[in-house]
């Protein structure tokens, strides 16, 4: 048995891993299931599982009346882009309030009804495939609401060509042509034909009040980005340097301008340095150098780890001065910044994300694999330092079970808990 | 001339600052008034608990919907427990008056200075943006490429029930196995899901009115599916977690400053052994090419640059520069052909060969950690005569 207080810390440091490992996997099955849901055929008026505990699809319910179907998420568009707007006005100092808030609240009142017609694009296949056989939908209400459209039905009526002429087998009866079809959604939704993204995802399309909300979304991220290189950011700058140091200066004495956290950080990293440093050094040693070439070679490398870790020694002792001289007091509690590389950004902001292309499949899962390793390295280098922490001194008093103990920690720290060694008792032959 | 530009400038700016304030106080999630921010500059006490609280909202990390960090907790944590986060968060993040940590903990005073820290942290870097970034709807399949953001989130200290007393080290074994095999099941998992990710991407080209995009993303495409049914909550409730995935937040090791004097030690220990292998090698090498002709020192030369960039590529898996060449932050999954170069964004492949050196410089470090290991429990095992150890095979 392990001693109370390290079982403890030994415990806890295993349950925060498998905590974190249990996190990312709800994660990834929330976003498995949305996908599957959308792989499979989209039968209407389902309840959604997105919960955790998902509840059979079930098809057939009367799907909920023309309540204003898109809205909901475009206000909430709205509202970031309205934040996005308040952010752009704090950084100009323009107040154009007045002309924006009556711009955007026309805007949410057309969004209603803009919502039901836009929608209706997204049908596309429902539509042209719709034998007015079985059930009659109910167009009458709904029709008076959908005004005559130019573009978005010659767009339609394209794509409904295409699917009728690219499809052969599963070319739709020729129906009266699009524009008599423009069912809105609700009464679309007792298509027969069904609906599957493998066939006809080609068809979709987003409706406007999405695209315009999106699109102007993205302009004022970019244009939040590129105030900041305009020159009233460089007073505005300037400015602000002007006042941290000011409030160096009150705090009593100049800082160093590190925090706890970035001392820390750096420590941790010098020791992933001195591991570097050292396997390099082996591989130097190790290398047996065939002629001279090779020999200067290694001698030169050598020496150059050497001056790298005195950098390193002389870095360290830096920090400790840091520390010493600002009295930080206690190592900030249930917190820890840094993993065992760095990353180099630190302070740029993220703004609208950028593109990362991929061409097949397997590049993607390649890509992910890699993420997952490189999480799963990090977590297990801070769990072999723990380990080592922990168990080390442990073995090195010699207690009951020592050997059985001395096997396990060489398992769990030399193997990564993989494999055991074999300890034999050496008899002398009698 | 000067001095009526000056006043000018001047009423300019006093007109602006309400306005700043008023677009800042809508802005910040659990914004205070403009009138708190009054009342706090003249350090009234009435304006303190909505500063403490707005701070603290700032300070902790926010999921998409502004719900406090710690959902496991329920309820969100009283005014002192708010309190002590702000205090500890901003002192580690480097906050330089010393005022601040002695204000009470009831969160009854001290407006001015929480004022002060307030302007403090909008002036070091990109708060707001952070902020608007960390609650935005994510439009697409997003893919965060540094795992830096989740790490410097703070870790909610959930006061863990832990199994008190002594463990016997195979509950530990058995812990380690339990985490592997988790692992395991996730890589199984997140294949399975890119595999669907390239099924969705491909059966909605050409859908998206964006070209640079050309597809939908998962999000876009339950927008439509759901559109009619009233359900646009899920596709909102759906989007954020694709962006967030934290990893672990380790706990810090209770005698964290006692890693400095252990990396001393390393670092002097292997500056010794340097010495010891380079000084002796120089002085032979010095005494064979004693009397070596010119053309030895351009070859020297070239050995010197070559070796001199292999250190620096070596210095780099370390030092923060490096790594500037790596996107920062999450990116917008986008499925092309491969022939299409010079378009904006990253590669697939370039990523895979920077997250490929990555996962070397990791494994290296995990090695070398195993080797000191086996060299010391080697050296502790050797102390006891009589016995065999076998290692096990396959290393």
């Amino acid at each position: 048995m392990l001693p109370a207080d390290c079982s403890r810390r030994l415990v806890a440091e295993l349950r925060d891993a498998l905590d974190a490992c249990a996190e990312r996997q709800r994660q990834l099955e929330r976003s498995l299931r949305v996908s599957r849901r959308l792989l499979r055929t989209w039968e209407p008026a389902e309840t959604p599982a997105p919960q955790p505990t998902p509840a059979p699809e079930t098809s057939g319910e009367a799907p909920s009346p023309e309540s204003t179907p898109s809205s909901q998420d475009l206000k909430e568009l709205e509202l970031l882009t309205q934040a996005l707007e308040k952010a752009v006005r704090v950084r100009k100092g323009i107040s154009k309030t007045g002309e924006r808030h009556k711009a955007l609240s026309l805007k949410s009142g057309s969004a209603a009804t803009s919502a039901t017609t836009a929608s209706a694009p997204s049908r596309p296949s429902g539509q042209a495939s719709c034998r007015v056989s079985e059930t009659k939908p109910p167009r009458g209400i709904q029709q008076t609401v959908v005004p005559a459209r130019g573009l978005p039905e010659s767009r339609l009526l394209s794509v409904g060509d295409r699917t009728r002429m690219g499809r052969g087998s599963r070319a739709t009866k020729p129906g009266p042509g699009p524009r008599d079809q423009q069912i809105p959604p609700s009464a679309a939704l007792q298509a027969p034909e069904a609906f599957t993204l493998k066939e006809k995802g080609i068809l979709l399309r987003l409706p406007m009040a999405y695209r315009k909300a999106a699109s102007r979304n993205s302009r004022l991220w970019a244009q939040l980005s590129s105030a900041q290189t305009s020159d009233s950011m460089d007073a505005a700058a300037t400015a602000k340097t002007q006042f941290l140091q000011k409030m160096q200066m009150t705090s009593g004495g100049p800082g160093s301008g590190l925090s706890a956290a970035a001392v820390e950080a750096e420590v941790g990293l010098l020791r992933t340095a001195c591991l570097l440093l050292r396997r390099r050094m082996e591989e130097v040693l190790s290398a047996d150098p065939a002629d001279c070439m090779q020999e200067y070679r290694c001698l030169l490398t050598l020496e150059g780890l050497q001056a790298i870790t005195e950098q390193c020694l002389h870095r360290l002792q830096e920090l400790r001065a840091a520390v010493v001289g600002r009295q930080l007091g206690p190592w900030p509690v249930g917190r820890r910044p840094g993993a065992s590389l760095p990353c180099g950004g630190g302070t740029d902001p993220l703004w609208s994300p950028q593109l990362l292309l991929y061409s097949s499949t397997q590049e993607l899962q390649t890509l992910e694999a890699l993420r997952l390793r490189l999480a799963m390295l990090d977590q297990q280098i801070h769990l072999e330092k723990v380990l080592m922490a922990e168990l080390l001194p442990l073995v090195g008093t010699q207690g009951p079970h020592w050997l059985a103990l001395c096997r396990a920690v060489h398992s769990l720290l030399c193997e990564g808990g993989e494999r055991f060694l074999t300890v034999l008792r050496d008899e002398p032959a009698d | 001339m000067g001095r009526r530009r000056r006043r000018v400038d001047r009423g300019a700016a006093v007109g602006a600052l309400p306005k700043a304030i008023a677009a800042l106080s809508r802005t910040l999630p659990a914004g205070p008034s403009p009138e708190i921010f009054r009342r706090a500059k003249f350090d009234r006490p009435e304006a303190a608990p909505a500063l403490w609280q707005l701070l603290f909202r700032v300070l902790s990390p926010l999921s998409a919907d502004g719900a406090s960090a710690s959902p496991a907790q329920g309820e969100p944590p009283s005014t002192e427990a708010q309190v002590r986060a702000v205090k500890s968060e901003l002192r580690s993040q480097g906050y330089p008056r010393r005022a601040l940590a002695q204000l009470p903990e009831d969160g009854s005073q001290g407006s001015r200075e929480l004022l002060l820290a307030l302007a403090w942290l909008l002036a070091r870097g990109p708060l707001l943006e952070r902020l608007l970034a960390q609650t935005r709807v994510r439009l697409g399949d997003e893919i965060p490429l540094c795992e830096c953001e989740a790490l410097a989130r703070p870790g909610a200290p959930v006061p863990r029930v832990e199994a008190d007393g002594p463990v016997d080290i195979r509950h530990l074994q058995w812990l380690m196995g339990k985490l592997r095999f988790q692992w395991r099941k996730l890589i199984t998992s997140q294949q399975e899901q890119c595999a669907l990710l390239g099924k969705i991407h491909s059966y909605t080209r050409g859908c998206h009115s964006d070209r640079s995009l050309g597809h939908l993303s998962v999000a876009e495409t339950e927008l439509l599916r759901d559109a009619e049914g009233g359900q646009q909550d899920t596709v909102l409730g759906t989007c954020p977690p694709e962006a967030s995935q934290p990893t672990f937040v380790p706990r810090i090791p209770e005698r964290g400053a006692g890693e400095w004097e252990l990396v001393a030690r390393e670092l002097q220990a292997l500056q010794e052994e340097l010495r010891g292998a380079a000084e002796p090698r120089r002085a032979a090498w010095e005494a064979r090419v004693g009397g070596w002709g010119p053309e030895w020192s351009a070859v020297q030369r070239a050995s010197r640059e070559a070796v001199g960039l292999e250190l620096a590529a070596l210095q780099r898996a370390w030092e923060r520069g490096g790594a500037a060449a790596q996107p920062h932050g999450p990116c917008r999954l986008v499925k092309s052909d491969a022939g299409a170069s010079g378009g904006p964004g990253l590669r697939a492949a370039q990523v895979i060969e920077v997250l490929r050196s990555r996962e070397a410089c990791l494994e290296a470090v995990l090695c070398q950690l195993q080797r000191q290991c086996r060299q010391e429990l080697a050296r502790l095992a050797g102390a006891l005569p009589g016995l065999i150890w076998i290692l096990p095979p396959g290393r």
